[in-house]
């Protein structure tokens, strides 16, 4: 029974470190941009299936084929965001996230169908040749697939912390996300600012939308599932927190495990109720900075 | 002004209404919608004796072909497309009270996986096609809420992908499934196994991971039953939401307590999360039974090795040694690049019992049509059929299993192409 | 300009009546399901408009009332209760349910976009623990469908709708409704005008939910069978929102035309187009929020305004202006940019 807990506890880690990776795209997007776009699994879909297209047509290895996924997804963000999204960033802030929502649902059944019509509604996935294969420690049995996903994520998290804390670039985006006007005087390009944490957060989508197909599969509606655990996980860590992301990921992963043990029928329930008290009593979400 | 525009409003409601239903009514009947299975006319018959006969037989189906449940739609529908083909080739189906053959004419609308609009299409199909016969979709609410309709408008109903033996205890008289019903799932599963592995090499200590949906309750519980009867216990019964991202909890509670078998109806991605799952925690069980997520072509691509071994139960296999399976194999493969789906073949049988109870009625009144097939002992690619009074068909039941990335017929010896693969050889050692 | 009034009044009656009669002048029962169809998206548009358009509350989850609606109306109904029971009770549950939500949401001051997210929680919580205590297919009884008739059904269901619209026409013209208007252009300042935020935002989410229920219930009535949890799923929350944008948001007539143009759009298109229609109506939609924000009745204001040349200036186009000179005046300035819920 214990090594049962702590495999459970693990898994939830291993899963957690994906819902932390899914949300973060969304929330760097919302965060700078107020954008909301509720397509953003639609966007892990296509991650998703970009990889299956790298793995099964060319056999490229789907953790080596990330940067290419993204690539992908970098280029659909761009068409999404200059034909759509880019029309809202003028809008006061409540209209732009509600004029977002409505984009995201058309973009959303779009993105649907033409998967559909693309890929067919078969449930898609990638399983290499390593797929399965396991390390153990302390009794807990470790797959690799997994833990390399959770360091692929830890790693794009850490990575992405460090362009916003470091680099110019990410100055401005986070100096556009606190105050825009104000960074409009300061000479940056405000635009280009928001052009770009969208493409961004479109090609974040593309690498968890892989690391989904592997680790387990993809179907063209798959979407509304992914953007209803990365909002949670999203208002749960704080928007635009990256640190709080990945911890309100791996809270919610974590939960849900150990909620499996005992009440699996309600395992979504309990992170979804996590979520609407976190809401309620700690609105800025759990590491999110009080707003002024 | 105000009420100006609430005018406005109810005439935009009233013409609106007028338009829609008016188009299809006074539309020509060559005018059919664009899925519409291509069925051409046979050279038309020399005018004859008796009432004048209708053009065309018509079917009507709604199906998911887009939404959660288009991957069954998908294979459903080529079925019901090329059994009409078939039988419009031949000239149609000889209705004798008009003294010759009339060719059928299918249409076909999507429904989105949606059972309000499915039951919308299907009224529609009745009043503007005036079918006479209904041709199902895909999936347990779909036809539970279709066949309602067939019961409302009194419409012989022919549907197929659904397990679910609940919908037949409603009392429905129009519904006809040709399609293997849970007990005969929960039945078969030991049979097979106590025929084909020799007493002692048994996996007698069984897991059920139930899904809590009514099918997997059904089935769960039948399982359960049935198990002490053939000698198998129960050891873990674990239930679980459909889509659930890490079913390692219930998956370990299987292997610290031995289980052998595995019996669950997982949906595709529930199914899929747990072979991987299984995999990695190190669980194989000697013999899985997983209905419904492993039917899908799909899977064994999708799952590689790890997919092996794996056992459905999906109604037929294009393998099975009747009539009429290797034609209907030939054109499927042209069509699509491999035999035919394993809802393929359920779905052609539904339109030749459909045609056989017109020609046996001699008539298209509904329910002289109805009373036919109720009463139909026939020969179809699904192998002999008849009904049982509450519209389940009597019909074989295949086990087909994935082995080396392909669906294998297993069971019955007759039809077989590859002998059942047992025990399962561990995940780790394939 | 009375005999006018009089005249479009007369029109009205005439109107209803007409619908009224529609099941005795031996149509289909197509034409009667596709009224009813229309009949229902209209009931729940325009109840999910009260609180998403004119009290500026977006709220994604709208199922959630609807769902209950179906569940309560259902198990009373096919329980053998009688039907005005369970079509009240079927409002009645949701409201209960609303309040446990608003009370704190507006009691807190909630952000406009966490409501919205938390609405969405809550109603897929609704839509997972009814599936996992009820996973069942519910049916009619048998000898209700052998003998289903669609007239009665029809008239429920026409006079729940013209009750939907009759209130939420009430309500909007009323100083409450004027209070809710203020409370979505400028909650502090409406405040400082002595306006209750808390009492009107709550209000309007009563009666959203009441609403919403009576459209679940009129449904639960309607079909004869589908599972449990199936009206708490997500489209039950996202078709009102598309609706009512389509129609025109902030209006009465709004919804009711977004909800005839819904149904009418997807029937035709998936008769022409076949598998391809959601993608065509997805574009649909896309290009009605981008370049019509104010749905169908702006395009309507704007046609009619070619042809009767009237300055434009006199014609308040903002959706939500419709009877407040309040809301009017402050979005007529800046109406070019704000699409508004």
């Amino acid at each position: 029974m214990p090594t049962t807990v702590a495999q459970s506890l693990v898994s939830g880690i291993l899963v957690g470190a994906l819902y932390g990776l899914a949300a973060v795209g969304l929330s760097l997007v919302f965060g700078v941009t107020k954008i909301l776009n509720v397509a953003h699994g639609e966007l892990l879909m296509l991650g998703g299936y970009a990889s299956f297209w790298l793995f099964t047509l060319l056999g490229v290895d789907p953790f080596g084929g990330i940067p290419l996924s993204m690539f992908a997804l970098v280029l659909i963000g761009l068409i999404m965001y200059q034909l759509f999204f880019s029309r809202l960033i003028k809008l006061p802030t409540e209209d732009k996230i509600r004029n977002s929502l409505l984009i995201g649902f058309g973009l959303g059944l779009i993105l649907q169908n033409i998967a559909l019509r693309l890929w067919t509604a078969d449930n898609r996935g990638i399983t290499t040749a390593y797929a399965g294969a396991t390390f153990t420690v302390l009794g807990v049995r470790l797959p690799y697939v997994r833990v390399a996903s959770l360091v692929i994520a830890f790693v794009f998290l850490l990575a992405l912390q460090l362009f916003l804390r470091r680099t110019y670039i990410g100055k401005a985006i986070r100096a556009t996300a606190q105050d825009w006007e104000a960074a409009t005087l300061m000479g940056i390009n405000v635009h280009g600012i928001y052009r770009l944490s969208f493409v961004l957060g479109a090609a974040l989508a593309g690498a968890a939308g892989t690391l989904v197909a592997v680790g387990y599969s993809v179907e063209p509606v798959m979407g509304m599932h992914w953007t209803l655990k990365s909002l949670i996980v999203l208002v749960m860590g704080g928007i635009g927190s990256i640190a709080g992301t990945l911890v309100g990921g791996l809270i919610l992963g974590v939960t849900e495990s150990a909620a499996a043990i005992w009440i699996s029928n309600y395992r979504h329930v309990i992170g979804l109720a996590i979520f609407i008290l976190v809401l309620l009593i700690r609105p800025q979400g759990l590491f999110g900075a009080k707003e002024g | 002004m105000r009420t100006g525009k609430a005018v406005v409003v109810i005439t935009v409601l009233l013409i609106g209404a007028l338009v829609v239903s008016c188009g299809p009514q006074t539309a020509t009947p060559t005018q059919a919608p664009p899925t519409v299975a291509p069925t051409k006319a046979p050279p038309t018959a020399a005018p004859t004796q008796a009432p004048p006969a209708p053009e065309y037989i018509e079917f009507g189906a709604s199906i998911p072909l887009t939404g959660k449940y288009g991957a069954l739609g998908a294979m459903v529908k080529p079925g019901y497309e090329i059994a009409v083909a078939d039988i419009n080739a031949q000239g149609g189906v000889y209705v004798a009270e008009y003294g010759k053959k009339i060719p059928i004419r299918l249409t076909i609308y999507d429904d989105e996986s949606d059972p309000t609009k499915a039951v919308s299409k299907l009224e529609s199909l009745y009043a503007e096609q005036k079918v006479v016969v209904y041709l199902g979709g895909a999936a347990s609410d779909m036809h539970a809420a279709t066949a309602a309709v067939a019961e409302k408008n009194k419409v012989p109903y022919l549907g197929i992908a659904f397990a679910l033996y609940s919908i037949h205890q409603q009392g429905y008289r129009y519904l006809f499934s040709p399609f293997p019903k849970s007990p005969a799932q929960a039945r078969d599963v030991f049979e097979i196994l106590n025929a084909s592995i020799p007493k002692g090499e048994r996996p007698t200590k069984v897991a059920i991971f139930q899904e809590t949906t009514d099918w997997g309750i059904e089935l769960g519980n039948l399982w359960k039953e049935n198990a002490p009867k053939y000698g198998y216990e129960v050891v873990v019964y674990e239930t679980y939401a459909p889509r659930a991202e890490d079913m390692s909890a219930m998956i370990l509670k299987a292997k610290e307590a031995g289980a052998e078998t595995l019996l669950t109806v997982p949906s595709p991605p529930d199914g899929i999360t747990m072979v991987k799952q299984m995999a990695e925690l190190g669980w194989t069980p000697k013999f899985t039974l997983m209905i419904r997520a492993p039917e899908n072509v799909a899977w064994g691509e999708t799952m590689g090795k790890n997919g092996d071994y794996v056992t459905i139960f999906p109604g037929w296999h294009y393998a099975v040694n009747f009539p009429g399976v290797d034609e209907l194999n030939a054109k499927y493969q042209a069509q699509f690049g491999r035999p035919a789906d394993l809802l393929t073949g359920p779905a052609y049988a539904c339109v030749q019992i459909a045609a056989a109870g017109i020609e046996k009625a001699g008539t298209l009144d509904r329910d002289a049509i109805r009373d036919a097939i109720a009463a139909i002992q026939m020969m179809t690619v699904v192998g002999p059929v008849n009904f049982n009074t509450d519209g389940t068909g009597n019909v074989l039941n295949p086990l087909v299993q994935w082995q080396n990335g392909k669906q294998e017929l297993v069971w019955p010896p007759e039809h077989a192409t590859a002998p059942l693969a047992y025990p399962a050889v561990p995940f780790d050692q394939r | 300009m009375t005999a006018k009034k009089g005249i479009s009044l007369a029109l009205l009656v005439a109107g209803v009546a007409a619908l009224w009669l529609v099941p005795s002048m031996g149509v289909s029962d197509s034409l009667l399901n596709l009224l009813i169809l229309m009949f229902i998206y209209t009931m729940l548009a325009s109840s999910w408009n009260i609180l998403g358009g004119y009290t500026g509350q977006v709220n994604l989850g709208h199922a959630a009332f609807f769902g209950l609606g179906t569940l309560v109306a259902r198990i009373l109904y096919t329980g053998g209760r009688p039907l005005f029971l369970a079509l009240l009770a079927a409002c009645v549950v949701p409201v209960a349910f609303s309040m446990l939500i608003g009370i704190p949401a507006f009691r807190l001051r909630l952000r406009g976009d966490y409501f919205t997210i938390g609405t969405l929680a809550l109603s897929q919580i609704l839509y997972i623990t009814i599936g996992n205590v009820l996973p069942k297919i519910t049916y009619l009884p048998i000898a209700d469908i052998q003998n289903y008739q669609l007239g009665p059904r029809y008239h429920i269901i026409l006079a729940s709708a013209l009750f939907t619209i009759g209130v939420a026409y009430a309500l909007v013209k009323s100083r409450l409704g004027l209070g809710m208007v203020a409370v979505r252009e400028n909650e502090d300042a409406a405040e400082s005008l002595g306006i209750n935020a808390f009492a009107h935002k709550l209000l309007a989410l009563a009666v959203s939910a009441f609403l919403g229920g009576l459209t679940g219930g009129a449904y639960a009535y309607y079909q004869t069978s589908y599972y449990f949890n199936y009206t708490f799923s997500p489209p039950w929350s996202l078709e009102p929102v598309t609706m009512t944008f389509i129609g025109g948001v902030g209006t009465i007539h709004g919804p009711v035309i977004g909800a005839v143009f819904f149904v009418l759009l997807k029937e035709w298109l998936v008769m022409k187009v076949g598998e391809y229609h959601l993608i065509i109506f997805g574009v649909l939609f896309l290009l009605v929020v981008l370049f019509l924000p104010g749905g169908l009745v702006e395009a309507w204001e704007r046609i009619r305004r070619v042809f009767t040349h009237r300055p434009a200036g006199k014609i308040v186009l903002s959706p939500s202006a419709e009877g407040s000179d309040l809301s009017g005046n402050s979005l007529a300035s800046e109406r070019k940019e704000v699409p508004m819920i």
